[in-house]
């Protein structure tokens, strides 16, 4: 499954997936519950739900890391492709809202980090991913800053960090868990522009978990509405309206269409539980 | 006084300095008038003048050392040792931290002996490995090294997921995630750990040195009590603290030069 002559070019098949992890009261809890979608070609695609409704399970899935050794799924499948994948691959990459940039290594070496693992050591020589970071590096506005290492950049550059990492290696897929959730509300604008001029500069297939509606609205192509635990899909419809959106957009009778069915989609799947955020 | 009790004051380090050799100084006066007013006897409690003069005793005496001879062995035996707990004990524990299961079998063989009297294994090890050198560096080494192993164990435990995790999805394979992701994140702790550990052999080298050494600084003591000249237990009691004090500061200044990111997170 390795990248062909068109990287972007790839698809995703969810196969009504369950996922239960074992209770601590005994018995098992469904977070996940018969969800099938279905990711074409590329664009950014928005699962959006309330804070603990299982849509990180379902990244971690597409993903294929297994923090807990569970079986993931417990039942259905994921096929990338039309290949059914089991555990890690690498297609895609992950970034986190924890974005674990290592403290002792520079940002240079932070974003050449997967290039010390045999998996990309064997793919990609030397020259090239040296001459692949320092262009992800100015790409993503820290070529004055390499030498630097993690504490001396703000909470903004750090998870700038952490996407160059990501996209040092090109995937075709990129799963984002919640990436600007941490930072504040200026700092996650200026990430949100950053990320849709990277996707311009080299589309591909995002899946992007927030709980932010005006995140959904302002990046997505596409949103998938989750309820809360378990997990099911509330809504799913997309957006036509051009990137980058502006405030103006932000404010027209269509985005606060797309708003006001979000929130009742919500409402009336999660009753009250988990919440979601709404960004002024 | 509103300021005394916060333990987030930021104390100047000269003002640090002056307060603990303020206390030194206090101790050394109160010995002083103890012992030269004669409320108590020499024989419990020599003056600072006589274990000074023990010292110098000790530290040339007709043409030799034997407090440097002494020293020498002492430290000699304790950095043996010391390299066999960094070069077993720290796999070992990166090992049971790494995999739950082999932490399951190893840590009920391993974690009790860090409340054990260890101690009373030394006859043990007599029969065992007799009573040469061979005996006292596998006393230090079993004292320390179960120190080391568990802290060593749950500093990798402490790494947190989100680097495993991270270096998974990156395609590393399981042993990558170990030693590229989560030993590197938990190298300020096993620093530690090796502190301690030295630490540990410090007291116990008197213990070590108890049975049968010819020469070393428990040695030094052993003999000076059997002659009941407390001076001279004073100075090698001295000595040894100064030692163990040293191999602290130098080894801590070290870590801080080789993790200076541990304090800036």
């Amino acid at each position: 499954m390795s990248a062909t002559s068109s990287p972007a070019a790839v698809s995703i098949a969810i196969k009504d997936i369950v996922q239960e992890y074992p209770a601590p009261s005994g018995g098992v809890t469904r977070v996940v519950d018969g969800i099938s979608l279905n990711f074409e070609r590329p664009g950014i695609n928005m699962l959006l739900g309330p804070s603990g409704c299982g849509k990180s399970t379902i990244l971690h899935m597409l993903g294929g890391v297994r923090p807990m050794g569970t079986k993931t799924p417990t039942s259905g499948s994921i096929l990338i492709d039309g290949v059914e994948c089991h555990g890690a691959h690498d297609d895609s990459v992950m970034v986190f809202q924890r974005y674990a940039n290592r403290p002792d290594l520079t940002v240079f070496e932070n974003v050449a980090f997967p290039f010390r693992l045999k998996l990309w050591r064997e793919k990609i020589a030397e020259k090239e991913w040296r001459q692949r970071v320092a262009e992800m590096l100015k790409a993503v506005g820290l070529a004055d800053k390499q030498q630097l290492r993690p504490a001396q950049l703000s909470g903004g550059q750090n998870q700038r960090v952490a996407l160059a990492r990501a996209l040092v290696l090109r995937p075709r897929i990129l799963l984002m868990d919640e990436p600007f959730g941490a930072l504040d509300a200026q700092t996650r604008e200026e990430m949100q522009r950053l990320l849709i001029d990277l996707y311009k500069a080299a589309p591909c297939l995002v899946v992007f978990v927030t709980h932010d509606v005006t995140e959904a609205l302002m990046l997505g192509d596409r949103v998938i509405v989750l309820s809360t635990q378990p997990a099911r899909i509330a809504d799913d419809f997309t957006i036509d309206a051009p990137r980058p959106r502006s405030t103006e957009w932000q404010r027209s009778a269509e985005a606060i269409r797309f708003e006001e069915r979000i929130l009742s989609q919500l409402h009336k799947s999660s009753a009250g539980k988990g919440a979601v955020r709404v960004t002024i | 006084m509103s300021e005394f009790w916060n333990p987030y004051l930021p104390l100047a380090p000269g003002r640090r300095r002056a307060l603990g050799i303020g206390a030194v100084v206090a101790v050394l006066l109160l010995w002083s008038l103890l012992a030269g007013s004669g409320l108590v006897s020499p024989v419990r409690l020599p003056a600072p003048w006589d274990v000074l003069s023990a010292f110098s005793y000790l530290a040339w005496h007709e043409g030799e050392s034997m407090l440097f001879i002494a020293t020498l062995w002492s430290v000699g035996r304790l950095a043996v040792a010391g390299v066999l707990v960094i070069l077993i004990g720290i796999p070992i524990g990166i090992t049971m931290g790494a995999a739950p299961k082999l932490n399951a079998v190893l840590s009920p063989l391993i974690d009790p002996f860090r409340s054990a009297p260890v101690v009373a294994l030394l006859p043990i090890l007599v029969m065992w490995l007799g009573i040469g050198e061979e005996m006292k560096v596998a006393f230090l080494f079993i004292g320390a090294v179960v120190y080391l192993i568990p802290m060593v164990r749950d500093a990798i435990q402490a790494v947190p997921q989100s680097y495993w995790i991270g270096a998974r999805d990156l395609g590393a394979t399981p042993w990558e995630c170990i030693t590229k992701a989560v030993v590197p994140m938990a190298m300020p702790r096993i620093a530690d750990a090796v502190i301690v550990a030295f630490s540990v052999m410090w007291t116990y080298i008197t213990v070590a040195e108890y049975v049968n050494a010819r020469v070393g600084l428990g040695q030094l003591i052993q003999n000076a009590r059997r002659f009941s000249a407390w001076d001279q237990v004073f100075a090698g009691i001295i000595v040894i603290i100064a030692l163990a004090l040293v191999t602290y500061q130098g080894m801590n200044w070290a870590k801080r030069r080789l993790y200076p990111w541990e304090t800036q997170q």
